[in-house]
Order: C-alpha cells, then sequence, then structure tokens
C-alpha cells in the first residue's frame, strides 16, 4: 500500500473515531471497565503476593538448646541443616544475643526479672527459615526426629504452627481467587469489546458494501478500521490506568497503618506505583491488541467478495 | 486484444502482478481505439454476454441463456418485469455475481478471470448508480467523490483540481460541504453519478437511478445521463418508468423471467405482454 493511501486510511480511522460519537464512547467504555477490573485484580494480586512474601520472611522455627550444649555443637548442627535445600536461612542466636534482645525491649518488668536471678536465664537456639512456608512441617518433624533431639530444648513450631498454615492457607487461596477472576474477567473483557466493536462495524456495514463498489480494495477498507481499533484501544488504556491510579490513591490515604505494615513498611500507593510500571504498558498492548483483534475478526463478513 | 491476452497469460503462473496497472493498461490500449478501429480493426464489444445464465440456490435462474453484445458508446436501456432480472444482469457486469455459465467480457476479457482481490481494480472501470444512491453518510458531497479517487491513490492535489470540475458538470458547485442528508434526492444522485464519472470509467451502470426521485429530478438526471453518454461513455440504464424511455429514443432491451426477449435499435417502452407499439 502506498503511503499515501495509508496515510488517508489513517485519517479515515480518525475521522471514523470522532464521528461516532456514542458509539465510540460506548466502545471505549466497555473496554476501559474490561482493562480497569483485570487491572484492579492484578494489582490485588500483586500487593496480595507482596504481603505474603512479607509475612513468609517474619515466619520461623527457632530450636533452642538445652545448656550444657556448646557453641561449637550448634554450628556444627548448623552447618548439617544448611545442607537441606528447602531452609533458606538458618540464624544463630546465643544466649548472650538473646538476653540483649530480651532486655532491648526496654521492658522494665523484664529487666528486674533478669536482675533477680542473677544469672542469663535464656538458651541459646537456631532461628531456621524455610524457603517455603509449606515446608516449615517437615522442618519440624526433622528437628525432632534429628540424631541431636536429645540436645534440643524445645522447637516452637507448635507456637507458630497456626501462623503458617494460616498464611500458607491465604496464599494459595488468594493465588487461586486472583487468578481465576483475572482469567474471567479478561474472556469476559474480551467479549464485550468483541461484540461492541461488531456492533459499530455493523452499524456501518452498507458503507463497506458502497466502498468497495467504488474500487476501495479490501485493504484499505480495513485499515481505517485498524487504526480505529488502535484509538479505542489506546483511549481506554490511559483512562483504565487512570482510573486505577485514583483508584489505588484513595484507598492507599483512607488504608490505615496496619496495611502499610503487612506490606512491609511500604504504603500501598507506593506498591501501587511499582505495579503501574509494568501494568501501564501492559494495559496499552492488550487494550491496542483487544481492539484491533476485534475490529479485524468483525470485519471480515463484510468482505466476502 | 493481443495486448489483452499477453497481460493475462502473464498473470497466469504467478498469483502476485498487481492488476491494477494491468487493468489500467488495458484500459489504455482500448483509448487508443476509436481511430484504429474504424479503420482496420473489428469494434471490441465493450460488454459481450455469451449464453449467460444465473440461478441461485434453490434452482431459481435469474438469468436464462442471454446473448447481449454492447458496443462502446451506446446507451442501452433496460426494461421488463419486477424480478425480470435486470439488476442480476447489471450485477454481472461489475462483477457482485458470478455467472453460473455462459462468460461475461469486458472489452474482450472474460470477467471470471480476474482474481478476487483484484476485483476493486476493474471495478475502476465501471461506474455504478443506485437508486438508493449509495453515498456514504458521514462524508460530504465533496468528499463523497474525492473517495473515489483517494481509494485509487491519486495524488491530493488532482483530487482537489478534478473533484470541483465534476461537481460543476453535475451541476453541484455550491453544495460541495453538504452532507447527504442535507441534500435533495435528485442531488444526492447527482453526486452519486459524479462519482461514478471522476473516474472516467468506460461504462456507467444505472440501475433504477431515477427510482426514488420526483419526475423533474428525474428528468434531470436522465439528461445528465445522455450528456455523459454524448461524451463517450457507455450507458446501461435499467428502469421501470415508461415516460422515460420513450423519451430516450434509445436501445431498448426487454427481460422477462430471465430471457431478451426484445431488443430495440431505436425502442420504446415495452413490457412482454404487449409487442411494441408502432411508432406514430
Ligand atoms: N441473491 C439472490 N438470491 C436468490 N434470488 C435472487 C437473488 N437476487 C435476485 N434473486 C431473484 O432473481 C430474480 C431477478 O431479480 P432482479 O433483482 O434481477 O430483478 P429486477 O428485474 O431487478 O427487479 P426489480 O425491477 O424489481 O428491481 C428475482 O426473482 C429475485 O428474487
Ligand atoms: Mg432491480
Amino acid at each position: 500500500m502506498k503511503t499515501i493511501k495509508l496515510w488517508r486510511t489513517f485519517k479515515e480511522g480518525v475521522d471514523n473515531y470522532r464521528r461516532n460519537g456514542w458509539l465510540t464512547f460506548a466502545t471505549v467504555s466497555v473496554l476501559t471497565l474490561s482493562l480497569f477490573i483485570i487491572g484492579l485484580t492484578a494489582l490485588i494480586g500483586f500487593a496480595g503476593s507482596l504481603a505474603v512474601r512479607n509475612l513468609e520472611e517474619k515466619i520461623s522455627i527457632s530450636a533452642t538448646f538445652k545448656p550444657d550444649v556448646s557453641e561449637s555443637r550448634i554450628l556444627t548442627i548448623r552447618d548439617e541443616l544448611s545442607k537441606y535445600k528447602e531452609i533458606s536461612s538458618i540464624t544463630y542466636v546465643s544466649k548472650e544475643e538473646a538476653l540483649k534482645q530480651f532486655l532491648s525491649d526496654g521492658n522494665q518488668v523484664n529487666a528486674d526479672a533478669v536482675t533477680a536471678i542473677g544469672e542469663n536465664p535464656l538458651l541459646s537456639s537456631l532461628i531456621i527459615r524455610a524457603v517455603n512456608p509449606a515446608d516449615y512441617d517437615l522442618i519440624a518433624t526433622k528437628l525432632q526426629s534429628s540424631s541431636y533431639q536429645n540436645e534440643i530444648d524445645t522447637v516452637n513450631y507448635a507456637r507458630n504452627k497456626k501462623k503458617i498454615e494460616g498464611l500458607n492457607d491465604y496464599a494459595s487461596r488468594a493465588r487461586a481467587i486472583g487468578l481465576t477472576l483475572g482469567i474471567a474477567f479478561t474472556l469476559i473483557a474480551i467479549l464485550i469489546t468483541f461484540n461492541t466493536i461488531r456492533l459499530t462495524i455493523y452499524s456501518h456495514r452498507q458503507e463497506f458494501e458502497v466502498m468497495r463498489l467504488v474500487g476501495a480494495s479490501n485493504l484499505y477498507i480495513r485499515m481505517p478500521l485498524f487504526f480505529e481499533g488502535v484509538f479505542y484501544g489506546l483511549t481506554a488504556a490511559v483512562s483504565a490506568v487512570v482510573f486505577l491510579t485514583a483508584v489505588a490513591f484513595a484507598f492507599s490515604r483512607n488504608s490505615g497503618p496496619i496495611l502499610t505494615e503487612i506490606l512491609g513498611g511500604t504504603t500501598f500507593f507506593q506498591v501501587y506505583l511499582s505495579f503501574l510500571w509494568i501494568f501501564a504498558p501492559l494495559t496499552i498492548i492488550v487494550g491496542i491488541l483487544l481492539g484491533v483483534v476485534s475490529s479485524h475478526i468483525a470485519i471480515r463478513r463484510y468482505l466476502k467478495i | 486484444m493481443d495486448r489483452v491476452k499477453s497481460t493475462k497469460r502473464g498473470s497466469e503462473p504467478t498469483p502476485e502482478p498487481i492488476l491494477e496497472e494491468e487493468l489500467s493498461a488495458f484500459v489504455e490500449s482500448d483509448q487508443s481505439d476509436p481511430t484504429s478501429t474504424e479503420t482496420d480493426a473489428p469494434i471490441v464489444p465493450i460488454l459481450e454476454f455469451d449464453q449467460v445464465s444465473k440461478s441461485f440456490p434453490g434452482g431459481y435462474s435469474a438469468i436464462d441463456t442471454v446473448n447481449l453484445t454492447i458496443l462502446p458508446g451506446e446507451f442501452v436501456t433496460l426494461v421488463g418485469a419486477s424480478g425480470a432480472g435486470k439488476s442480476t444482469l447489471l450485477k454481472l457486469v461489475y462483477a457482485e455475481e458470478v455467472p453460473t455459465s455462459g462468460v461475461v467480457r469486458f472489452n474482450g476479457r472474460d470477467l471470471t478471470e480476474i482474481k478476487r482481490k483484484h476485483l476493486p481494480y476493474y471495478r475502476r472501470n465501471i461506474g455504478t448508480v443506485f437508486q438508493d444512491f449509495k453515498l456514504l453518510p458521514q462524508k460530504t458531497a465533496f468528499e463523497n467523490i474525492a473517495y473515489a479517487l483517494e481509494v485509487y491513490g491519486k495524488p491530493t492535489e488532482d483530487i482537489l483540481a478534478e473533484v470541483p470540475q465534476i461537481l460543476e458538470l453535475v451541476d453541484l458547485d455550491g453544495k460541495a460541504d453538504n452532507r447527504p442528508k442535507q441534500l435533495s434526492g435528485g442531488e444526492q444522485q447527482r453526486v452519486a453519478i459524479a462519482r461514478a464519472l471522476i473516474l472516467q470509467p468506460k461504462i456507467i451502470i444505472a440501475d433504477e437511478p431515477t427510482g426514488n426521485l420526483d419526475p423533474v429530478s428525474a428528468e434531470g438526471i436522465i439528461k445528465l445521463l445522455l450528456e455523459i453518454n454524448q461524451l463517450g461513455t457507455t450507458v446501461i440504464l435499467a428502469t421501470h418508468n415508461q415516460g422515460i424511455v420513450d423519451n430516450i429514443g434509445r436501445r431498448v432491451v426487454l427481460l422477462d423471467h430471465g430471457h431478451i426477449v426484445s431488443d430495440e435499435m431505436v425502442g420504446r417502452y415495452v413490457t412482454s405482454e404487449r409487442k411494441p407499439r408502432p411508432i406514430v
């Protein structure tokens, strides 16, 4: 196709977009809503997984050793444990460090209690973090049935167990719901967008016949619709991003500090901004693709000859 | 003719050649004809129906073994009752329909040999005018006419020069910026004719162009078609309007149930029931 024709079809596309009035509005609205919902689902999923990862990092198992086990023995055990691929990190906390942490709380009652006892009542321990929270169960069992089980005073897994299970549960459920919703909304979005664009094209079907009679090639008839699809997608994507930004901003302002803590110290809006980075270009691509593919399929039946 | 054959044969093995050039070359070779045909070569019919039949799914035969030859510069009026097959015959010319059997030739060339994707280029040789005008509703009179040139890839400055000329020819110079809705039926039809004319087609096909018009506008349209014919363009007109046919005084072909039942070089309006009335 000659450049002049390409330019003309581009102008036709712009004209169609402007002249179609409410139909353009309807198409763009539907596409915007679809992209917005997809974006919202993705954002919730993104923030959710961030929260889960953050909480996961806070979970650990600690194994406290009996007072008579020497530091070097504990370090040997640590080295042995670090061979397991399920374990992501092991930290040794000596009883002196444990005491320091205990006192650093600034709690006067604690301090008084330690002074009353006259010696360090705390035990040395290994803090174990798993790669996958589902493995804490396994790690705990391993510790309790190991060759050094008699040297261990307590494994405080039980105390953490509820928390860990809850988190595991939440994480996998959130992932499943997010994925299902995401896929469902994407399908709905594609269907609705496709139908709206088909309606737009249907309303112009007589014009395609006229164009053909006047000697327009199928490509020449198609190109304006291609550009129209691009404009639909672009407008909708930009609107969706703007709306989602507004929603994220409002939500972030009205949510308490708990949310920020759950998200590892960043505000929801900051999380959104890091999400926007990927989301904005992706939405624009998806929007344009949706517009273009829909109009491409919808026009086919009117260009039989 | 030879040139037509050779370009055609050249297009057979490779599916790619752009028929735009092929067809325009073919048309140009014909344009030099008027002088040469009168002296040595026989006149190539602009349109030829050779044993053409067209039946639609269900077996209904809309066109039945039609033989018809139309020479360059003729003005042919097609008459016949509703459903006689006039529109179908015309559709075969601009390749909207394909014959079930037989051959339709344009300038000696079998239309079935034109590839589907090349039809738009072929259609530029044929101007079409219809009862319902078939204008693009969102474009002005100027833009509707310009569209036929834009599609063709004509440079913009040529379009800006040619469209006003053709608007003047159809007496619409004051209405260039009106949309179809802001034009009367007769004016809309003149825009349609201007659009059909702008590519300087070999044939103008007018399928009941006056069907939606009042008698005065109708007369104007027919006068315009006759003028266009005077300038050398072949015109095929299908109509129901007796008064119009009787006034034209040119060739009249009567169709009945897909057959040609009469073909008079200076015809009057006839129906299949009545024999043509003697001219008093
Ligand atoms: N696409 C089609 N499918 C089936 N039958 C068709 C089709 N097009 C036309 N016909 C039939 O072919 C016959 C001829 O139709 P055509 O439109 O050519 O008539 P016409 O002479 O133009 O009539 P009118 O004067 O009313 O316009 C009619 O009986 C019509 O029903
Ligand atoms: Mg008809």
